[in-house]
């Protein structure tokens, strides 16, 4: 089963597809949880996604906004796909009847 | 990024692998960060790595398996081998405890060769097994000679005598470091050379008990060596990444 950040990671380079490479990641995290990501987190989180096989990564393309330096692609792979469902389902399964996911029905409604 | 804060950055950023190091530096230059900012960024990721390091035994084997303790006996042994060649040479005369007396020429030399072979395979296991991890064998290995030097007072001999296990142990760990090849006979012969002269030694009452944990780097080299041979490599250790390859998809 995926840690809560290990699940941000991968929703947020799944969701950025051919364009998911660090610093991208980061801001999707960043901007949805809006949280300070860490350089830490993130690269120790991908190297240990990686080596469960859930993510793919390869140094990318350089650009003059980067200083000329590459970037580390990242791409979710169908296993990585396959354990994001799993989590989200989980936390959909366990969510049902707490009082706030009620609530927030309750205000939408 | 002004000033001095991206060259602290770009400085710290050394201690990373260089893809790493490439991304990284992309991403803040990317993020626009400020320096200090990027600096604790950069600083947090050595650490987690640092530390993601001393989750696998390796490090802790060479940091506290053979660098610390084998620096400890070495230096003693340094020490032994500088009296007797005082006293042999020189004519000097010490008191009964220090570690001198009856040796004679052919005890020295044997000395002299285990204190050299000791050392280069306690350097060679520390270089090649946990390199990433060095810089913190380095500094167990400087913490007996601090308290050595603090607290021994040496009449007619340099302190310096204290360190003559450090050039062959330098030269061990560089070479382990560059993962250079040691085939099966000649780590076992080398084993085989320590262990008979230890014996030899032992029984002319001239090896100190604890000298024998010195023993182990050799050994371990030799069945490393023919554990790689077995496991279908070229019989040397390091193993070549073709053979680590082959063997690691089995």
């Amino acid at each position: 089963m995926l840690g809560e950040f290990e699940y941000l990671l991968i929703t947020a380079a799944a969701g950025l597809g051919e364009n998911a490479y660090g610093a991208a990641i980061r801001e999707e995290i960043e901007a949805s949880t809006e949280r300070r990501c860490s350089m830490g987190a993130l690269y120790t989180t991908i190297d240990r996604l990686e080596a469960k096989g859930l993510l793919k990564t390869w140094m990318g393309e350089a650009t003059p906004q980067r200083g000329g330096r590459a970037k580390r692609m990242v791409r979710v792979t169908a296993k990585g796909v396959h354990a994001a469902k799993d989590f989200y389902d989980a936390v959909m399964r366990v969510s049902r009847g707490a009082s706030w996911v009620e609530n927030r029905i309750g205000n939408a409604s | 990024m002004n000033g001095i804060g991206w060259p602290l950055v770009e400085l710290s950023s050394k201690l990373l692998e260089r893809d790493e190091r490439e991304a990284v530096l992309g991403d803040l230059l990317e993020a626009k960060e400020s320096a200090w900012q990027g600096l604790l960024d950069v600083s947090g990721l050595v650490l987690r790595r640092e530390a993601g390091f001393w989750k696998a035994l390796r490090p802790w084997l060479a940091g506290f398996g053979v660098a610390l303790p084998n620096s400890f006996l070495l230096m003693g042994v340094s020490l032994s081998v500088s009296c007797t060649y005082q006293r042999l040479i020189n004519h000097k005369v010490y008191d009964v405890w220090w570690p001198t007396g009856h040796e004679g020429f052919s005890l020295l030399l044997c000395h002299t060769f285990l204190l050299i072979a000791w050392s280069w395979a306690g350097g060679y296991v520390v270089g090649s097994v946990s390199r990433r991890t060095l810089w913190v064998s380095a500094a167990l290995s400087l913490l007996p000679s601090v308290i050595c030097l603090g607290t021994f007072r040496l009449e007619n001999l340099s302190r310096l005598c204290l360190f003559l296990f450090l050039l062959p142990a330098i030269l061990g760990v560089r070479q382990g470091m560059r993962n250079a090849r040691i085939s099966v006979r000649s780590a076992s012969l080398l084993a085989l050379t320590i262990t008979v002269l230890m014996i030899s030694a032992w029984s002319s009452k001239a090896l100190w008990i604890f000298n024998w944990a010195l023993i182990w780097p050799a050994w371990y080299l030799a069945a490393a060596a023919w554990r790689s041979g077995q496991e279908g490599g070229t019989g040397s250790w390091p193993m070549d990444h073709a053979t680590y390859t082959r063997v690691s998809l089995r």
